[in-house]
């Protein structure tokens, strides 16, 4: 208790604060250490609740809450640490009280600044100061170094150590919304694979156009409903209606009898570049080609004989029954260039010709549009089947191609029958319209993703190809050597359950022209049937009343909205009526005659058309044998 | 002792003796010394006597209450003895007068005339022994009053100052009410302390038969003197206290009212006026007291505590439903304290 000097009080008083400073640190170790283990406990009680919920309720966002709830556990740390660092004067009073020290330390701290105010005691007061310095500096050395050892909440302790040990069983046990959210995330992948689809869809529909092509909006609505899809992946049966009602109106803009009049208009340009050119310049049947040789005969017309303008007209005439297939514009058209052509009317036939070809390509325009509408529909159908399903298309097994058409049955030899007008010449009858080639089966969507350890689900199978249209019957041929039997109507092509065409030509002829697929089926006699190639199924949904083609497995589980299979076609027999010129032996035409219009059709067909690739291979391959027998 | 010496004794050097030159060390020495020569007379009662000196060195007045025959009057004495002090003993009765304590002017003759001198009376001495003060009239309690709280008393309008240290010791026995005068608030906020003199053990009585009824009696020698004392009350005053130390004797004081923000519940319900701030007063000095007896320059929390009880209990008024119940100051004051924890980090 001896005095100090007073020139050392303030160093001492320094040294206390310093020799106050290890204590601090540790006393800030055991403010965060018991604050620690209070805001574990928390965390701890809050994941066993939020562990507990999510057993009994899908919790998606669980994973994230209990991230969250640790992120934020740590940020109040952190904070925490920030707010609790001790001071020195705390510092000073809880070491006071831990060792026992009578509050000398906070009592020197506190007095740090020494006299305040006038006291007429201020010296003896100081020098009390200094003694008090010097005593809790002597009390401060003699303080346990290890003093504030961190001390550990018990009763935080306690629940977090319950809560730990009853987290772990409800994390490792199997959780039943396992299940749930499992269905949920692959529904909204499915979503999001089905929104890509429609939005793929979307684009190679509206990229380019702008409205009023039919195309742009409903680019646009698609796009509003991949939108949808993405945000709002959980409301299933809504998009499936949106889907659904999509679909049905991208159908219902669909013209029926289309790819029968794409064909009529292929046929009609091919042959139109064959008259104007005298060559098959134009295999592919290009309409625009077809135009362009119309444009360079009307330009020549002034340059033709009397003889060559008839000789024009008539075979112009010739393909009227093509160009009625064709369209209303285009017939009328080509009877107008016929008929100007025989009255030698050059300008108006010249102008018909133009009209001709202008009808063409606005045909065209018109079978493109309905083909990319086609391919629309069939994309949202397969979303929207997708989605019912859940079925990811990525990962699934090959659906099962849709089943080929059955052949259409042989053509009735054609019966040689009386012509009413006597033929001129030993020309070749007409040819019965071939049949048109099936739709190729839809492609099979495929298969649920393989579950861990579990074989793929077999995909669905394909949509029924539209089976071919009926083979027209032949034309009757007039004067012809007795029909050799029309030629096999070639079948649909790969469709599904097509029924077989039952086509009957009726010719009239002398000799029956077999009702065929032939271009220039040689003109049979008038009870020249032709069975010609089949039809395949119905348009999607329409075919109630028909049979149903496809077996239970392909179909789906119950309450699959997938589709009804088509049934067969209708076979309509469209007799023959015209009155082509019969010939002998030209009425047997050759199947090599025509390989090359049917094959180019296909591949036309197989290019433009969305086809299922081992379909494609099958077409080919059919092809290919036919070939070979070539 | 003359005023030469107290006026000594009170200089302030600067060397931290609280201008006697004497240390805190000494302080303790001093007071250790006076309290075990007084416990060679009076067995037991150690706080009684720790106490007793607190009031001592703070310059205050105790009133000691206790059944008769546990030794107050001894004490006193033996503090008298002890200090080498002028010490007067008053009986109070219900027929004393002022005049009997405080003195009064006597016709006396001088030089061949008669004047008025003024006889003093035996509060004029450094330690006065009030024995029974409850049972004089409230008029000659009241008498010193001024001599207690101003250590002076006006006499025919004339002041007449008391000799420092000046150290009232007044007994009361609570068992004996009938023909007393409870003394007044006003006068029991006088006092610094009110001691409550404890039945001696058995241990303790043993030994007090055995020093009593012996051949020889025990007796004190006086260690200290006036302007000792004096300089220990000069060192007391001058100890620092911390301002949060301060802040909580106040909040213990603060807590004794009904109405105080951290006022326990049987303080709302049975105290009708708390401390009033002598309480802190006597709180902060005689913590101050309490730390140098200990040996320490700063006071404690724990010095406020320890010196609550005795400051407090007497400051603290019961209402009806207190008194009713029997709820003691004590158990008042100890419910203060369980109150009010003092300021604590963890």
């Amino acid at each position: 208790m001896n005095p100090t000097p007073p020139d050392t009080s303030e160093a001492r008083i320094l040294q206390l604060r310093r020799s106050l400073r290890p204590f601090r640190r540790r006393l800030w170790v055991r403010r965060l250490v018991r604050d620690g283990t209070r805001l574990a406990a928390v965390v701890a009680a809050f994941g066993l609740a939020l562990a507990g919920a999510a057993r009994l309720t899908p919790l998606e966002w669980a994973p994230l809450g209990a991230a969250a709830l640790v992120i934020a556990a740590l940020l109040a740390l952190l904070i925490d640490a920030a707010r609790v660092r001790p001071t020195l004067a705390e510092t000073a009073m809880a070491l006071d009280a831990e060792q026992g020290l009578r509050d000398r330390l906070a009592s020197a701290l506190a007095l740090a600044d020494g006299l305040h105010g006038d006291r007429t005691d201020a010296a003896s007061h100081e020098a009390l100061i200094r003694l008090q310095r010097d005593d809790a500096l002597r009390s401060l050395a003699a303080a346990d170094k290890r003093a504030f050892r961190p001390r550990l909440p018990q009763r935080a302790m306690a629940v977090t150590i319950v809560c730990a040990a009853l987290i772990v069983p409800a994390l490792v046990l199997p959780n039943p919304q396992s299940a749930i959210l499992v269905a949920r995330e692959e529904q909204r992948e499915a979503a999001d694979q089905q929104a890509r689809r429609v939005d793929q869809t979307a684009d190679r529909l509206g990229i380019g156009r702008e409205s009023p092509d039919p195309r742009a909006d409903v680019a646009e609505e698609l796009r509003r409903l991949a939108k949808n899809l993405r945000d709002r992946p959980e409301d299933l049966d809504e998009h499936l209606a949106r889907l659904g009602s999509m679909e049905d109106a991208l159908r219902s803009r669909l013209e029926p009898g289309a790819e029968q009049r794409a064909a009529a208009m292929t046929s009609l340009s091919r042959s139109l570049s064959q008259l104007a050119t005298g060559s098959d310049s134009n295999p592919e049947g290009d309409p625009e080609e077809a135009a362009d040789d119309l444009d360079e005969v009307a330009d020549a017309l002034d340059d033709m004989s009397d003889a060559e303008r008839a000789e024009l007209a008539r075979r112009l005439a010739e393909l009227e029954p093509v160009a009625r297939q064709a369209g209303p514009e285009a017939r009328g058209a080509l009877q107008d260039a016929a008929t100007a052509l025989a009255r030698g009317d050059t300008a108006a036939a010249r102008e018909a010709l133009d009209k001709l070809g202008e009808a063409l390509e606005r045909g065209q325009r018109q079978i493109d549009l309905n083909r990319d509408l086609a391919r629309g529909a069939n994309d949202v159908q397969d979303a929207r089947r997708a989605l019912a399903g859940g079925e990811p298309t990525r990962t699934g097994a090959g659906g099962q191609p849709g089943q080929p058409g059955s052949s259409g049955q042989p053509g009735q030899p054609g019966q040689p029958g009386s012509s009413p007008v006597p033929a001129i010449s030993p020309a070749p009858g007409q040819p019965g319209s071939s049949g048109q080639p099936g739709q190729p089966g839809q492609p099979g969507a495929s298969g649920q993703p393989g579950q861990p350890g579990q074989g793929g689900q077999p995909g669905q199978g394909g949509q029924p190809g539209q089976g071919g249209q009926p083979g027209q019957g032949g034309q009757p041929g007039q004067g012809g050597q007795p029909g050799q039997g029309g030629q096999p109507g070639q079948g649909g092509q790969p469709g599904q359950g097509g029924q077989p065409g039952q086509g009957q030509g009726q010719g009239q002829g002398s000799l029956g022209g077999g009702g065929s697929n032939a271009r220039y089926l040689g003109s049979g006699t008038g009870q020249g049937a032709a069975r010609g190639p089949t039809t395949g199924n119905r348009q999607f949904g329409t075919g109630e009343l028909d049979p149903v083609y496809a077996d239970f497995d392909r179909l789906g589980p119950p309450g699959d909205p997938s589709y009804i299979a088509g049934s067969g076609g209708d076979g309509q027999i469209d007799p023959g009526s015209g009155q082509g010129a019969g010939t002998g032996d030209e009425g047997i035409v050759p199947y090599t005659d025509v390989y090359q219009d049917f094959h180019d059709f296909a591949i036309t067909t197989l290019d433009r058309s969305y086809v299922p690739v081992d379909v494609k291979d099958y077409v080919r391959d059919y092809f290919s044998t036919l070939g070979g027998g070539r | 002792m003359t005023q030469q010496a107290i006026d000594q004794a009170s200089a302030d050097p600067g060397d931290g003796t609280g201008g006697s030159g004497l240390s805190p060390a000494a302080f303790a020495d001093r007071a250790g010394l006076i309290e075990r020569e007084v416990q060679r007379v009076i067995v037991g009662q150690g706080a009684l006597v720790r106490q007793t000196l607190i009031c001592l060195v703070a310059n205050g007045h105790a009133l000691l209450e206790g059944v008769p025959g546990l030794g107050k009057t001894m004490l006193v004495r033996t503090i008298a003895e002890v200090l080498d002090c002028t010490f007067n003993r008053i009986q109070f009765t219900p027929d004393l007068m002022p005049a009997d304590i405080v003195g009064t002017n006597v016709l006396v003759e001088e030089g061949g005339q008669r004047v008025f001198r003024f006889q003093p009376g035996p509060v004029f001495a450094n330690l006065l022994l009030a024995d029974e003060i409850n049972r004089a009239t409230p008029k000659t309690q009241s008498a010193l009053l001024e001599a207690m709280q101003e250590q002076q008393v006006s006499v025919a309008r004339e002041r007449h100052l008391l000799s420092p240290p000046f150290f009232v010791l007044a007994t009361q026995n609570p068992l004996e009410m009938e023909g007393t005068y409870p003394l007044p608030e006003a006068q029991l906020d006088r006092f610094l302390f009110k001691l409550w003199v404890p039945f001696p053990s058995e241990a303790d009585l043993i030994t007090i038969v055995e020093r009593t009824t012996g051949p020889t009696t025990a007796h004190a020698e006086a260690v200290a003197d006036a302007a000792q004392i004096v300089a220990m009350q000069r060192l007391a005053r001058s100890v620092p206290i911390a301002p949060h130390v301060t802040a909580y004797a106040v909040s213990v004081l603060a807590a004794t009212h009904p109405d105080g923000p951290r006022a326990p519940q049987l303080v709302r319900e049975y105290v009708r006026y708390g401390g009033s701030p002598r309480g802190a007063q006597a709180l902060v000095l005689a913590g101050k007291i309490n730390a140098l007896l200990e040996g320490r320059y700063n006071v404690a929390t724990d010095d406020i505590r320890a010196v609550a009880l005795p400051a407090l209990r007497h400051r603290v008024i019961r209402n009806f439903e207190g008194e009713a119940e029997g709820i003691t100051s004590d158990a008042i004051v100890r419910a203060v304290l369980d109150a009010v924890a003092p300021p604590a980090v963890d």
